[in-house]
C-alpha cells in the first residue's frame, strides 16, 4: 500500500482497534493508538507534501481499487493529492492530531474513553476520504461518513436525551442538504458521464463548456454545502451540536468538517466560475449568514454557543470569498480559522474543565490570573479572529474584505460594508466573551471557585501550539500558494489605490470592537445592564436566536408531523396493515371452513373419494 | 346383452358395493372385507378384458392383485388388532382423533 | 328347447354364477354380523371362481379359491372370532352416511355402466371370443418366468415386506403393554373400570 492510501487507512485502523477491543486494552494503549496513528498520518502527509513539491506540484494520483464497474464506467476509489488537498490534508491531520492529544487530557475521566477515540479516528478517516477522494463519489462517501461521525460524537453522551436529540437534529438537517448534493451529482453524471473531479473540472474549464446549466449544478451542490457548512437556512444544527464533548466541537464543528462545503466548492471551482448567478447566491447567503449569526452571538451566554455562532459567521465569510471568486482566499480562511477557532474551542474546553462543567459566562469572570495559560492562548486566538494585525485572522479576513469589495466577480461596496460591519460585530462579541470570562469580578459560586485549576499539560501544550499557529499562521500566503490551481479574481486597476485605506479600516474595526467590548463590559458591568435594559426587545430577539428553531418547528416540522399522522392512519394502518390483516383473516376463515371437511371420520373420507371418482368419470365422458 | 358387458357390469357393481360398504358399515372388519370385494371386482374386470382380448397380461395382473390382497390383509389385521387394543372397539366412528 | 338350453349351458351358468355373486355382495351390505358378512364374501368369491372357470382361465379360478377363500378369508374369520362379539359395532351396523353413501355408490355405478355401454357396443364383445385353449397354465407360467419375471420377483419382495411389517406391528403391540385383544376381553369380563 502506498503513502496516500496509508494516510487514509491509518485512522481507520485506529477506529477498528479502539472500537473493537478498546475497552479491554487500557487507557494508555487507547491513547497511544488513538493519537499515534493520526500523528503518523500527519507525518506521512508531510512526506507526501515534500514529494509533491519535489515533483513540481504535479498532482499525485493513487488508485486504491476499483469499486464497481457499470457498463464502461469504472468507479474507483482513487486518491488525489494536489495543492488544494495538500493544504486541507495538512490541516485535517495536523489540527486533528493536536486535538487528539488534547482529548487525552480532557476526556481522561470519561468511562467511554475508548469509544470516544474510536469515533474520533473514524471521523478522521472519513474526513481524509472526503479531502483526498479523486471522484465525487468518494468525496460523497466521506461527506456522509463525517456526518455519521459527527452524529455519533454529538450524541456521545447519549444518556442525556437532549444531547441525543441534538445529534439526531444534526443528522436530519444534513440529510436535507445531502439531497441537493446527490441531485447535483446525478446531473453531473448524466451530462458528463463521469464523477472524477479532475475530469469535471477539465470539462468546465474547456471551451465550449458542457451543454448543461452550470448554475443548476452549482446551486444543487451549494445546497449540500449549506447543510454541511451550516449556512442559512440549514445552519440550525451547528449550535445544538455543541452538546458533544468540547474537543469534538473544536475538531468537527469548527476546524474541519464544517469547512467541507468550502473545500468542495473550491475543489469544483470551474463549475462556479461558469455560474455567476449561483456564485452571487453563494456570496449573498454567506454574507447574510455571517451577519445573522454574528448578531446572535452578541447576546448568547453559553461560552460554546457564542463560539458556535461565531463559527457559523466565519463560515459565512468563507462563502462570501467563494462567491466573489476568491477560492484560494476562502481556503486561506479555512486554514487560519482552523487554528484560532480550534484554539478558542479548546480554550473554552479548558475553562469548562477548570470550572467543573460550568458553561454560562454569566457565572464566570476573573479567571485571568487563575488559569493563565488558557487565558493567554484564548486572548491570542480572540485577537486573531477579531482581525488584530499581525495575527492570522487579520490576513485572511482582510483578503476576504478586499475581494468582497474589489473582485470583478461580484464584489461590491455594499457587500464590503456588510462584511465589515460583521467583522466589527465579530471583534465585539469575541472581546465581550473574553471580558466576561477572564476579567472583572468573579461571579462563580463559592464551590466552583474553590476547585478552579489549570488544565493538565496535555491540554495546555496543545493550546500553546495552536495559539502560536494562530499568531504566525497568516504569514503563509495560502492564496498565493494555490494560485496556479485556483486563480484569484481579477481586480480593476482603479480599485488598487483603495487597498491601503481598506486595510486601515479593517485594522480600525478590530480595535474598535476591542474598545467597544472593553467599554461596555469593563468596570462593574452596569453599562452592559443598562444597554440590555434599553434594547430589551432586540436583546430578547437575539437571545432567542430570532426564533428560527421555533419557526422551523411551526412551518416544517409540525405540518410534516400532521401529514405523517394522516399517512400513518390512512396509508399505514388502514391500507397496508388492513390489507395484510384482511388477507390473514381471509386465510383464517377459509381454513376454518375447509377445516370442517377434516372430520376425522374415515367413512366421510371414503365418501369424498367416491364423489371424486364419480366426478372424474363424468369429466372423462367429455374429455377422453 | 352380451357376455362381456354383463361381466363388466358385474365387476363395476362389485366395486361399487364394496366402496359403499366401506362408507356405510361401522365395523372395521366388515370394511376390510368390503375392500376385498372391491379387489375382486377389479379382478373380474381384468379377467374379462383378458378373455376378450385373448391376452395373458390380464391374468398376470390378477395374480399380482392376489399377492397384494394377501399382503394387505396380513398387515391390516394386526393394525385392526392394535386399534382395538387402543380404544377397545371395532366401531370406526370412535376413531376421529384426526378431526381438524 | 332343451337342446338350445344345453347348447347355451355355459352362458346360463355364467349368468347364474354372476347373479349369485351379486347377491352375495349385496348381502355383505345388509348382514349385521361380521361372520355372516365373511360367509357372504366367501360365497361371492367362490361364485366368481366359477365365473373364471367358465371363462376358461381355470388356474385363476383355482387361485381364487386357494388364495382368497383358503388363505385370506380364513385369516379374516380367525380375526373375527378373536374379537369381542358384544362390541358396539356389532349392534349398530351402519354409519351416519348410509343414504349419501348409497346414493353416491348408485351414481358411481350408473356413471361407469353408462360409460361401459357407450364404449362397448354389443357386437364388439362377441366378435372376438377366443378359444379357451390358448390361455392355459402353461402359457401363463412361461409368460411369468420370461416376460414378467421382474414383477414376479417384486411380488416376492412385497410379500417379504408385508411379513416384516406384520411382525413389526405385532412387536409394537407387544412392547406397549403386552396385552392381547383377548386379554382386553378378559379384563372387560372381570369388570374393568378402565374403559
Amino acid at each position: 500500500m502506498s503513502l496516500l492510501s496509508l494516510i487514509v487507512v491509518l485512522p481507520l485502523a485506529g477506529f477498528l482497534v479502539n472500537g473493537l477491543a478498546g475497552n479491554r486494552l487500557g487507557k494508555g494503549f487507547v491513547s497511544a493508538v488513538g493519537c499515534g496513528l493520526p500523528i503518523v498520518s500527519f507525518l506521512i502527509t508531510v512526506k507526501c507534501f515534500l514529494d509533491l513539491r519535489a515533483g513540481g506540484y504535479v498532482p499525485l494520483v493513487e488508485n486504491a481499487f476499483t469499486w464497481a464497474t457499470i457498463g464502461k464506467d469504472a468507479f474507483g476509489i482513487s486518491f488525489y493529492f494536489d495543492r488544494l488537498s495538500a493544504v486541507m490534508t495538512l490541516i485535517v491531520t495536523g489540527v486533528g492530531s493536536l486535538i487528539h492529544v488534547y482529548s487525552t487530557g480532557y476526556m481522561h475521566e470519561d468511562k467511554s474513553y475508548a469509544r470516544y477515540f474510536a469515533y474520533l479516528n473514524l471521523f478522521l478517516f472519513f474526513m481524509l476520504l472526503l479531502v483526498l477522494g479523486k471522484s465525487l463519489l468518494v468525496l460523497f462517501v466521506g461527506w456522509e461518513g463525517v456526518g455519521l461521525a459527527s452524529y455519533l460524537l454529538i450524541g456521545f453522551w447519549f444518556e442525556d436525551m437532549e444531547k441525543a436529540r441534538a445529534g439526531k437534529k444534526a443528522f436530519i438537517v444534513n440529510r436535507i442538504g445531502d439531497a441537493g448534493f446527490l441531485l447535483g451529482m446525478f446531473v453531473i453524471y448524466s451530462t458528463l458521464g463521469t464523477l472524477e473531479m479532475d475530469r469535471i473540472n477539465a470539462a468546465f474549464s474547456a471551451t465550449p463548456i458542457p451543454a448543461v446549466s452550470a448554475s443548476l449544478i452549482a446551486v444543487l451542490l451549494f445546497i449540500g454545502a449549506t447543510g454541511k457548512s451550516a449556512q442559512i437556512p440549514l445552519y440550525v444544527w451547528l449550535p445544538d451540536a455543541m452538546a458533544g464533548p468540547t474537543p469534538v466541537s473544536a475538531l468537527i464543528h469548527a476546524a474541519t468538517m464544517v469547512t467541507a462545503g468550502v473545500y468542495m466548492i473550491a475543489r469544483l471551482a470551474p463549475i462556479y466560475m461558469n455560474a455567476p448567478e449561483a456564485s452571487q447566491l453563494v456570496a449573498f447567503i454567506g454574507a447574510f449568514t455571517a451577519l445573522f449569526a454574528a448578531t446572535i452571538a452578541i447576546a448568547q451566554t453559553d461560552i460554546k454557543k457564542v463560539l458556535a455562532y461565531s463559527t457559523v459567521s466565519q463560515l459565512g465569510f468563507m462563502f462570501v470569498a467563494l462567491g466573489v471568486g476568491a477560492y484560494g482566499v476562502a481556503v486561506f480562511h479555512v486554514y487560519t480559522h482552523a487554528f484560532f477557532k480550534a484554539c478558542l474551542f479548546l480554550g473554552a474546553g479548558s475553562v469548562i474543565h477548570a470550572l467543573s462543567g460550568e458553561q454560562d459566562i454569566r457565572r464566570m469572570g476573573g479567571l485571568a490570573s487563575r488559569i493563565p495559560v488558557t487565558f493567554a492562548t484564548f486572548v491570542v486566538a480572540t485577537a486573531a479572529i477579531a482581525g488584530i494585525p499581525p495575527l492570522a485572522g487579520f490576513f485572511s479576513k482582510d483578503e476576504i474584505l478586499w475581494y468582497a469589495f474589489a473582485s470583478e466577480r461580484g464584489g461590491s461596496t455594499l457587500l464590503w460594508l456588510v462584511m465589515s460591519f460583521t467583522a466589527l460585530l465579530t471583534a465585539f462579541y469575541m472581546f465581550r466573551l473574553v471580558w466576561l470570562t477572564f476579567f472583572g469580578r468573579s461571579r462563580m459560586s463559592h464551590e466552583v471557585e474553590h476547585h478552579v485549576h489549570e488544565s493538565p499539560r496535555s491540554m495546555t501544550s496543545v493550546l500553546s501550539v495552536l495559539a502560536l499557529l494562530s499568531a504566525v499562521g497568516g504569514f503563509v500566503s495560502i492564496p498565493h500558494f494555490l494560485e496556479p490551481q485556483l486563480p484569484l479574481p481579477a481586480v480593476p486597476d482603479a480599485m488598487h489605490h483603495y487597498e491601503p485605506l481598506l486595510i486601515g479600516i479593517a485594522v480600525a474595526i478590530g480595535f474598535a470592537g476591542l474598545a467597544g467590548a472593553a467599554y461596555v463590559y469593563g468596570g462593574t458591568g452596569a453599562r452592559a445592564a443598562g444597554l440590555r435594559e434599553r434594547f430589551a426587545g432586540v436583546h430578547r430577539l437575539l437571545y432567542d436566536k430570532y426564533y428560527v428553531d421555533e419557526l422551523y418547528d411551526l412551518v416544517i416540522v409540525r405540518p410534516l408531523h400532521w401529514t405523517s399522522e394522516i399517512f400513518l392512519r390512512v396509508g399505514d394502518r388502514a391500507i397496508i396493515d388492513g390489507t395484510l390483516n384482511g388477507m390473514a383473516a381471509l386465510a383464517q376463515r377459509a381454513a376454518g371452513l375447509l377445516g370442517r371437511v377434516q372430520t376425522g371420520s374415515l367413512h366421510f373420507y371414503a365418501l369424498l373419494v367416491l364423489a371424486g371418482m364419480v366426478a372424474v368419470i363424468v369429466w372423462s365422458w367429455r374429455h377422453v | 346383452m352380451d357376455k362381456t358387458q354383463v361381466l363388466l357390469s358385474l365387476a363395476v357393481a362389485l366395486f361399487a358395493i364394496g366402496l359403499v360398504g366401506v362408507i356405510v358399515r361401522r365395523n372395521v372388519l366388515v370394511m376390510l372385507m368390503c375392500m376385498e370385494l372391491m379387489l375382486n371386482g377389479v379382478n373380474l374386470s381384468l379377467v374379462t378384458f383378458a378373455h376378450q382380448a385373448a391376452s395373458n397380461v390380464g391374468a398376470v395382473l390378477v395374480f399380482l392383485v392376489f399377492v397384494v390382497a394377501a399382503a394387505e390383509i396380513a398387515i391390516a389385521i394386526p393394525i385392526v388388532l392394535l386399534m382395538v387394543r387402543h380404544k377397545r372397539t371395532l366401531d370406526l366412528s370412535a376413531y376421529t382423533d384426526l378431526k381438524g | 328347447m332343451i337342446e338350445t338350453l344345453l347348447a347355451n349351458l355355459d352362458t346360463l351358468l355364467l349368468y347364474l354364477f354372476a347373479a349369485c355373486a351379486l347377491v352375495g355382495a349385496v348381502l355383505m351390505l345388509i348382514l349385521p354380523q361380521p361372520m355372516r358378512v365373511a360367509l357372504a364374501l366367501i360365497s361371492t368369491m367362490v361364485f366368481l371362481g366359477g365365473v373364471y372357470g367358465l371363462l376358461g382361465v381355470h388356474f385363476i379360478a383355482a387361485f381364487q379359491v386357494l388364495v382368497y377363500v383358503g388363505a385370506v378369508m380364513v385369516f379374516m374369520v380367525y380375526a373375527i372370532m378373536l374379537l369381542d362379539v358384544r362390541d358396539s359395532a356389532y349392534k349398530r351396523t351402519y354409519s351416519k352416511l348410509v343414504m349419501p353413501g348409497i346414493a353416491a355408490g348408485a351414481l358411481f355405478f350408473a356413471a361407469l355402466a353408462f360409460g361401459l355401454w357407450k364404449a362397448l357396443p354389443d357386437s364388439a364383445g362377441s366378435a372376438a371370443t377366443p378359444a379357451a385353449g390358448t390361455f392355459g397354465l402353461q402359457q401363463f407360467a412361461v409368460a411369468f418366468l420370461s416376460e414378467y419375471w421382474l414383477h414376479f420377483e417384486l411380488t416376492s419382495v412385497l410379500l417379504v415386506a408385508a411379513v416384516v411389517a406384520a411382525l413389526a406391528v405385532i412387536k409394537v403391540s407387544a412392547a406397549s403393554g403386552a396385552q392381547s385383544p383377548l386379554g382386553t376381553r378378559a379384563e372387560r369380563k372381570g369388570g374393568s373400570d378402565r374403559g
